[in-house]
Formats: structure tokens, C-alpha cells, sequence
């Protein structure tokens, strides 16, 4: 039983980074209908300029608030001068060109940081052997509390920048029906980067919670986590960013009790597979994910 | 002067030019409407002049030239359109739909939250459904949202595209009343294009007859309504 507790919570704490690269994911789809393949990538960079702020003597919440700021505008010069003129183009220029950045942002950090790795990052919440309580008799350290937490926070803020405000409703009014939100006078190009610029501060900010659970930033960072965020942004629906946590939730939970209970030749290594065969059965049987909206349109 | 000038207005789609040298002007608070069969350029206009498309030419609203502003710059100025089909945001509910037509209001939420109340008490029926999605509603229900939606932004010139296209007679003929009212009690001129003639024609002022992107003929709606080799010409019936 405290073995199910326990692999529960540890699912929930990783799986809110999930959700937090997903609901990155959602807000750009939602609104170019574009799924980033560079946005594990983009955080990186983003941690990357974290550590590099830290390690020249800016307070580590300093340095993370600057690293989001640096997420938020590769967001938006990312769209105005690479994703936009692709996108005039067509849509598989985009999905090529997200691609083309994964690897440019990739090879790049490789090449800069990448031997030998030594940018280690502290995480932003208390982290020493005894920074944990106790529930059920299971460890909940604090780190994982706060990254859980953490995500809940973004999560709700996001739902008031969404729902709330006036450019929330000019990005639904473009995702929705961008002709028309032109035709009402929403300048579409600038909530485009606002989206991509929103999208890359919380790459940042996720990217950041997993170096500092792994306790340092490398090249590979967000490719794995990456993978399960898509996996969790298919789950929940792409259009809907509490589809994406809660997509997070189950696919990090899903991930944890595999690694904790299933036969050992699913086993650590091929846990991976867990949140490919989630995204397959999702595509294949609800195609608009849990909480997303199929696309009804009047002829 | 007139409040919409539109002179040697050319626009099309890449390298195909659908309008050639297109004049036409409408008066404040006059009723216009474009009859034209499919193809001869109707959405076009309304598209170039919102700015949408691509366009050169001259365009001046209201004394000033707007043939190089922006599609949100055009809005400010005062122009709204309710594009073909509709164009509603399906997955917003109706009240936010109403929200967003004041996108380009600089008066405040309270202004805006004022007016969609008011616009909620013309019509009644998009009241009941305020909390439904757009996408939910009748095409009728639609239209009268695409229009209120429109009147939002306060403008001093309704663009309608289409309004009765796909819509039953009777819808059609509360269409045009709402259009007929808002002229009337708003003050709002109106250009509408369609290929609905007798409707149009009936609460329209002036007439232009649009073919091939170029205005053919034009005079007041009594006038052209009455003469039988225009209609036979042009409206074919």
C-alpha cells in the first residue's frame, strides 16, 4: 500500500512537468493549429541561460524569473521570423521547420555545454536528505511537492489569462476563427507571438523543475519529457489546457506504476513505451483527446 | 464628401485580379447594396475594403485614406463586417462572441458590458442562449449574432456579406428588418452585397450592379428595380 502511495505522488510530481510542457504545447496549437517539436528544446536553452545567470551570481529565483523572460521571447522571435513565413507556406513547412529547430537547439547545446556536463542546478525548492514530510507513511519530498504545486498555481493563472482577460478572449477568438477575429480588429500576428512567447516562459519554467530534480541542466533534458508532454497534450486534447495537466497527471502516474508494478520487462527502460501506446490508443479511438473539442463544421 | 469612397479599387488572390477599377461610395447612414451574380466580385469588395486582402487604389472613410491600413486599423476607423457565412467563433459561447466584436473599444469593460446587454435586449433569443456556444446555435440564430457582433465595435459602417445566404425566406426577411432597423434607429450606413435582389433592393437606397469585378450600372433602387432591361441584363429574372 505505501508503495502505491508513493509511486502515486512521485507520478504526480512528474507528471506535473508534463503537464506544464503540455499546456506549453496547447497554447500554441491552439493558437496556429502548430505542435511545437522544438518546445523540450526551447525550455532547454531556456535552463541553460538559468544556470549560466546563477553561475554569474544572480539569486536562483532571479535567475529563473530571467530564464523565463529569455523562453518568452525565443517564443516570439521564434514565430515572427521562422514560424510565420513558414507558415505561409504550408503546414508540413511548419512541422519540418520545428524539427529543423529541435536539432539547430540541440546541436547547439551539445556544442556548448554538452562535455563534460558539470552545469549543475540547484532545484528552487528545499532539497536537503530531510526536506520531506511524511503522509500515509510514504516520503513526499519538498521538491516534489513544489513542482506539483507549482504547476496547479500556472494552471489556474493560465486559466484567468484565458477566460478573464481581454487578450484570452482574442486568443480563443483566433484559435477559434482567426478570419473572423481579423475582421473584428485583433492584430492575429501579435497574439500569435504572445502565444509562442507564453508557450516558451513555461518551457522555461518546466525545463528549470527538471534540472533542478535531476540536479543539473544538459543537452537532453526535456527529449524524454518531452515525449510524455505530447503524450499528455494528445490524452487530455489539444485544444484544452486542463485536458493538457490532467493529461500530465495520468500519463506521469500511468509511467510511475509501470515502473513500480508491471512485469519486469516493461521495467525502466521501456516505461517510454508506455506514453507512445498512450498517444496510438488516443488517435486511434477518440482522436479530440478527453477534454478536447472535435471539429464540427457547418457546409 | 460621402463616408465611404471607393475609387479605381483593385484586389484579387496572388496573381488573379478579381476587382478592376471599382468605384462606389456610400452616404452616412444610407443603405447601399452590390447585387452581383457568384464570381463577380462581391466578397472581394467587402474583403478589400476591410483590408484583409491585398488592394491598390483608393479607399477613404470618413475624409481619411485607408487604403494602407491595417485590418485593425480599418475596425478602429469604424468599419465592421459581417463576413459570408456567418463568421461567427463557434467555440466561444454567444456572449463572448458578443465580447470580442468590441475588441477595438477603448471605453472600458463597463461600456462593453453595457452594450451587450443592450444588444441582448434587442434580441431577445440570443439572450436566452447567451451561455451556449456559437457553433450550437440555428443559422439564423448565427447571422443576428454575426451582426450584433458586428455593431459591437460601434462603427459608423456595417459591411454585410451575404446575409441571407443559406438562411429560410422567412429568416431572411427578419434579416434584412434587423439590417433596415439598425440603419434606421443606429444611424449606421450599410453596404451589402448580395444576390438576393427584390429583398436587397427593397430597403436599399442606391443600387450598384456589379459583373466580372467592375461596377456596370448603378442609380437609385426605385429606378433600377423598375427598369426591365437592367433586370433582364444583370438580374436575370
Amino acid at each position: 500500500m505505501d508503495r502505491l502511495f508513493e509511486a502515486l505522488f512521485l507520478g504526480l510530481s512528474a507528471g506535473a512537468t508534463y503537464g506544464l510542457v503540455a499546456l506549453a504545447l496547447v497554447v500554441v496549437y491552439r493558437g496556429t493549429g502548430h505542435l511545437n517539436f522544438a518546445q523540450g528544446e526551447m525550455g532547454t536553452l531556456s535552463a541553460f541561460m538559468v544556470w549560466w545567470f546563477h553561475d554569474k551570481g544572480v539569486p536562483l529565483l532571479l535567475a529563473v524569473l530571467m530564464g523565463m523572460v529569455f523562453g518568452f521571447l525565443l517564443g516570439a522571435v521564434t514565430e515572427v521570423t521562422i514560424i510565420r513565413p513558414l507558415a505561409r507556406r504550408s503546414l508540413l513547412a511548419v512541422f519540418v521547420g520545428t524539427i529543423a529547430l529541435f536539432l539547430g537547439i540541440n546541436a547547439y547545446t551539445t556544442g556548448v555545454w554538452g562535455a563534460p556536463p558539470d552545469e549543475v542546478l540547484d532545484s528552487l525548492f528545499p532539497n536537503d536528505p530531510d526536506d520531506f514530510v511524511r503522509v500515509f507513511g510514504t516520503v513526499w519530498r519538498y521538491k516534489d511537492i513544489g513542482t506539483l504545486a507549482v504547476t496547479l498555481v500556472i494552471t489556474a493563472l493560465l486559466f484567468v489569462l484565458f477566460q478573464k482577460t481581454r487578450f484570452g478572449l482574442a486568443m480563443r477568438g483566433v484559435a477559434s476563427n482567426t478570419d473572423s477575429a481579423r475582421l473584428v480588429g485583433i492584430p492575429t500576428g501579435r497574439i500569435l507571438a504572445g502565444s509562442w512567447a507564453i508557450a516558451g516562459a513555461l518551457g522555461a519554467l518546466a525545463a528549470v523543475l527538471v534540472a533542478g530534480n535531476q540536479g543539473q541542466v544538459t543537452p537532453t533534458l526535456m527529449v524524454t519529457v518531452f515525449t510524455y508532454a505530447t503524450a499528455a497534450a494528445v490524452l487530455g486534447g489539444l485544444d484544452s489546457p486542463g485536458g493538457a495537466v490532467i493529461g500530465g497527471l495520468l500519463i506521469g502516474v500511468g509511467e510511475a506504476l509501470a515502473a513500480e508494478f508491471a512485469p519486469g520487462w516493461i521495467g525502466q527502460d521501456m516505461k517510454l513505451g508506455v506514453a507512445l501506446l498512450a498517444i496510438f490508443v488516443v488517435l486511434l479511438f477518440k482522436p479530440s483527446g478527453l477534454f478536447g473539442t472535435a471539429k464540427v463544421e457547418r457546409v | 464628401m460621402s463616408l465611404l469612397e471607393v475609387n479605381g479599387l483593385r484586389a484579387g488572390y496572388g496573381p488573379v485580379n478579381v476587382l478592376h477599377e471599382l468605384d462606389l461610395a456610400v452616404d452616412d447612414g444610407e443603405i447601399v447594396v452590390v447585387l452581383g451574380a457568384n464570381g463577380a466580385g462581391k466578397t472581394t469588395t467587402m474583403r478589400a475594403i476591410s483590408g484583409v486582402i491585398p488592394r491598390s487604389g483608393n479607399v477613404t472613410f470618413a475624409g481619411r485614406s485607408i487604403i494602407n491600413s491595417s485590418a485593425d486599423a480599418v475596425v478602429r476607423a469604424g468599419i465592421a463586417q459581417v463576413p459570408q457565412g456567418r463568421g461567427t467563433f463557434p467555440e466561444l459561447n454567444v456572449e463572448d462572441n458578443l465580447r470580442i466584436g468590441a475588441y477595438t473599444r477603448r471605453d472600458g469593460g463597463a461600456a462593453t458590458t453595457a452594450d451587450v446587454e443592450r444588444w441582448f435586449t434587442t434580441f431577445p433569443r440570443l439572450a436566452e442562449r447567451r451561455d451556449q456556444r456559437a457553433g450550437s446555435l440555428s443559422g439564423g440564430e448565427q447571422q443576428m449574432l454575426a451582426i450584433a457582433r458586428a455593431v459591437m465595435s460601434r462603427p459608423k459602417l456595417l459591411l454585410c456579406d451575404e446575409p441571407s445566404q443559406g438562411l429560410a425566406p422567412i429568416i431572411v426577411q427578419e434579416m434584412f428588418t434587423i439590417i433596415e432597423s439598425l440603419s434606421k434607429e443606429e444611424g449606421i450606413a450599410v453596404l451589402l452585397v448580395e444576390q438576393n435582389a427584390n429583398l436587397a433592393m427593397e430597403i436599399a437606397q442606391r443600387v450598384y450592379l456589379l459583373e466580372t469585378g467592375t461596377i456596370v450600372a448603378s442609380g437609385d433602387a426605385e429606378t433600377i428595380a423598375a427598369d426591365d432591361s437592367i433586370r433582364k441584363a444583370y438580374l436575370g429574372y
